[in-house]
């Protein structure tokens, strides 16, 4: 079979198997009980080997059902959940993955059996359950019990809902809907054979039914039944006010139905189906667990769309109905699309503003402003505005995708440096533009290596101090007005400036009278220096001195910033501020000599007008006061080369721009007004000094150069 | 019979020639996106003397060189026979190269190529590696890699 064409469908949803097994199998060695947990490695464990097969990858089909294996022992409870066990299946992870990137690759999975692996699983499964292998077709027959087939297969009894099992708390609503007068039915609903559409019409049963009161519980899952994951069958069980031979006249009102079984339930007898009582006690343990599985997973669960919901409206119901839902796969919906149809999009995007802007130049020109034109300048620009907004937001991921895999790395570096240190990410849902996410993942997983290797102390070390054994670790990822601010730090000992400041004399990069009037800031910049290590010895995970100059470099061409905060004793944070969009900016118009310049809106604080007189000159440098602050200032002319054509009797034009907490004053001839810019390279050849950071395209088709006020500063 | 088996065996390339002065200059056809007159150029401040700034080309903006500049030639006011040779080397990142005149579009035969000496590489800064003997007289041929590709980084 030609399986090629399905090869990025594949990849794709590997990769998201593999992560789903990532993170539950964190939770899972957290919470060695969570069912959940259990449940949700298994589904994707099964699908990854099902569509390895499927794909003719035998190495990875073999690898992925060993682990299968393992983890279904788990489940049933014949296999504890160990820390040694848990390494080895993380390897085994690693191995997976591994064969993922083969195949992305050369599409083929690559010659290496893992051999190792593999043999290591199985001995500590045997070692643990006293068995040999486990027959394969256990392990298989497991999901399907799950999806409610075996009931199915239990014989000439139609009452299937009988042996549903229902958790306590839908038990619960029950009984105590039953007390409050109404009445409790189960039904076994049996569709045609011959039905096309099953969901639909089960869809059409269950809303029936929900028109004349609630439905509790069904069996399979109710995202099951939506995906067709049953036979022609279907057990459910639903509050109602009506009688119970109206409520089947529901059913049966509903087309290619062909029979339903069912019968009224009191609040003892709703207590025996399929056994509940006796799994109240395990059930309500689980349940527990539930909630934080589904607290971790919450963005996961929040993208589930409403028609998982449907089925279960009210409150009751829902609480009800978490059970069945938290089993599902835990996946975020998402659409695949083309970067390169994106680009396109975002290329006409940028060509339609360059026209809008054509006419509005032509509108405040022309005598000829008619009120016809300038609605259509107003039109295309709410359009544009529109369009743009659009656009913007198919490029807008969640960084998620950046941070997911950070757990896991920590957990690593936990085993590696023997410290104890957990990772605690808040605002993984914060978007940026795809492209951001896909570049901040490294500069991201340098700072958190340093905070786990200079930062955190050992456990003993913490003790004697009076802290938590346990470090702390956080990513803090938020929105400020047009940036997204990514916050990475940890509460360990923090930068010992003094010691960097001596490092900077030992290293004679400056002499120790000048490195002694540098202020703190000063010193923690040298940080950022390529080459400058910090750390006493070399390991494999810091200290080459390759971390932060890259981390900055990576970060300053995505358009953003890196600072950091740092407390001796206390921990450092360094925060990294990112622009929201990269192609379109709003940008202050200003003429220097006779060229035109654009100065980001972001970045400018101020406009003053500054009188000659008031320009004061400190070591030579010229700076103005305002306010109380003292700025430098800094004569654009100069810096660009040009004659000012500004009259000295005249107030100066001040654009005030800031960087952090700095500030500078630009010194400009003209203000021209404010400008949606589109932002375009000025291509690899020409070497700017970092001044002009771009290029944009004006109404008239002249060319305006886009200053980058950080480099003034 | 001579004519058909130099048509087989020799492959033509086909260049633009254009003209610095008095001396032709030929540029692969492949390369060459676009032909266009001058346009208005914008400075770019602190840039290398042989970049004359940026145009706007169709929505894009471009840097542009002066080929004469590049060259250390004379510096020449333009006319309306000057044009910019866009040119890509990467489908990414265009450039537009100012010279004098396009004189025409040539094919000349691998045959009719020549390496040029090590001297006159040496002199040319690696611009000009081969020559083109043509009915028409020689015609240098541009390394446009080195013409406009990686610049000597200056530190």
């Amino acid at each position: 079979m030609d399986t090629s064409q399905y090869l990025g469908i594949f990849l794709d949803e590997s990769r998201e198997h593999i992560q789903a097994l990532s993170d539950q199998m964190m939770i899972l060695e957290q919470e060695p009980e969570n069912q959940d947990a259990i449940s949700e490695i298994f589904r994707a464990a099964h699908s990854l080997k099902g569509m390895a097969g499927t794909m003719g990858y035998k190495r990875l089909q073999h690898l992925t059902h060993v682990t299968e294996d393992c983890f279904s022992d788990i489940r049933s409870g014949s296999m504890a959940v160990t820390s040694e066990l848990m390494d080895v299946l993380f390897q085994a992870l690693d191995a997976i993955e591994g064969y993922i990137n083969n195949i992305q690759e050369s599409t083929d999975e690559g010659d290496d059996d893992n051999e190792n692996i593999v043999n290591e699983i199985n001995r500590i499964r045997n070692a643990a359950t006293g068995k040999g292998d486990a027959p394969a077709a256990k392990a298989e027959d497991k999901p399907k019990d799950e999806e409610g087939d075996a009931p199915a297969e239990a014989g000439d009894d139609k009452a299937l809902y009988r042996n549903m099992k229902l958790d306590e708390s839908a038990v619960d609503v029950m009984s105590d809907a039953i007390d409050g007068g109404k009445h409790v039915y189960g039904f076994t609903v049996y569709i045609q054979e011959s039905c096309l559409l099953k969901a639909a019409r089960a869809f059409l049963v269950i809303k029936a039914l929900e028109d004349m009161g609630e439905v509790i519980a069904t069996d399979p899952s109710s995202q099951d039944i939506e995906d067709e994951k049953f036979d022609f069958s279907f057990s459910l069980f639903t509050i109602c006010d009506n009688d119970i031979e109206t409520a089947k006249a529901a059913i049966m009102s509903v087309s290619e139905i062909e029979d339903a079984v069912g019968e009224e339930f009191t609040s003892e007898t709703i207590r025996t189906v399929g056994g509940a009582s006796d799994e109240a006690k395990t059930e309500e343990a689980e349940e527990t667990d539930d909630t934080e599985a589904v607290e971790k997973t919450a963005p996961a669960v929040k993208t589930e769309t409403a028609p998982a919901a449907k089925a279960e409206t009210s409150p009751a119901a829902k609480e009800a109905g978490n059970k069945p839902q938290a089993k599902k796969p835990v996946i975020s919906k998402t659409i695949r699309v083309d970067i390169d149809k994106l680009d396109t999009l975002m290329n006409l995007v940028s060509e339609l503003i360059i026209a809008k802007n054509t006419i509005v130049s032509a509108a405040d020109g022309g005598e000829s402003s008619s009120q016809t034109l300038n609605e259509q300048v107003e039109y295309l620009e709410s359009v544009t505005t529109n369009l743009h907004e659009a656009v913007m937001k198919v490029r807008m991921v969640p960084i998620e995708s950046a941070v997911n895999k950070f757990p896991r790395m920590v957990r690593d570096l936990e085993k590696k440096l023997d410290k104890k240190m957990q990772l605690t990410i808040t605002g993984e849902e914060t978007e940026l533009d795809r492209t951001v996410v896909d570049e901040i993942g490294d500069p991201l997983m340098h700072l958190i290596r340093n905070s786990a290797d200079h930062g955190l102390e050992h456990p003993d070390e913490r003790a004697a101090k009076g802290k938590p054994e346990m470090g702390t670790i956080f990513l803090n990822a938020y929105q400020d007005g047009n940036s997204v601010i990514i916050e990475v730090g940890d509460d360990g000992k923090g930068i010992d400036v003094e010691a960097v400041r001596a490092k900077i004399v030992e290293r004679g990069l400056a002499s120790e009278d000048t490195a002694a009037q540098f202020t703190d800031k000063e010193v923690i910049d040298y940080l950022f220096d390529p080459g400058f290590s910090m750390a006493k010895k070399v390991t494999d995970i810091s200290g080459r001195g390759v971390g932060l100059d890259v981390v900055k470099s990576n970060i300053e061409s995505l358009g953003g910033d890196v600072s950091v905060k740092t407390k001796l004793g206390e921990g450092s944070t360094w925060i990294i501020r990112l622009p929201l969009t990269l192609a379109i900016i709003q940008a202050l118009m200003v003429i220097i000599g006779e060229e035109k310049y654009a100065i980001p809106l972001d970045s400018i604080q101020t406009i003053e007008n500054v009188a000659s007189g008031d320009l004061k000159l400190v070591q030579g440098k010229e700076v103005i006061q305002l306010r109380g602050t003292v700025i430098p200032i800094v004569r654009m002319s100069n810096i660009l080369g040009v004659e000012s054509t500004h009259n000295d009797a005249e107030d100066m034009i001040v654009v005030i721009v800031k960087k952090g907490d700095s500030l500078a004053g630009l010194v400009v001839d003209e203000l021209m007004g404010q400008q949606e810019v589109v932002i375009k390279s000025l291509g690899k050849y020409i070497n700017t000094d970092r001044v002009i950071s771009g290029a944009t395209i004006l109404g008239d088709g002249e060319v305006a150069l886009i200053i980058d006020a950080n480099a003034l500063i | 019979m001579d004519e058909l088996e130099k048509y087989v065996e020799d492959k033509a390339t086909q260049f633009i020639v254009v003209n610095l002065g008095i001396e032709h200059y030929g540029i692969d056809i492949k390369y060459i996106d676009n032909i266009v007159k001058v346009p208005a150029i914008r400075r770019v401040p602190n840039i290398e003397d042989y970049f004359k700034g940026v145009i706007n080309l169709r929505g894009e903006v471009i840097p542009v060189m002066d080929l004469r500049l590049r060259f250390t030639m004379e510096e020449l006011d333009y006319t309306g026979k000057t044009r910019i040779i866009i040119v890509k080397l990467d489908p990414q990142a265009a450039i537009g190269l100012i010279v004098d005149e396009v004189e025409q579009v040539m094919d000349i035969y691998d045959s009719q190529i020549e390496k040029v000496s090590a001297e006159k590489k040496e002199e040319t800064n690696g611009y000009i590696t081969t020559v083109g003997k043509t009915d028409r007289g020689l015609v240098s041929i541009l390394n446009l890699a080195a013409v406009i590709g990686e610049k000597e980084q200056v530190f």
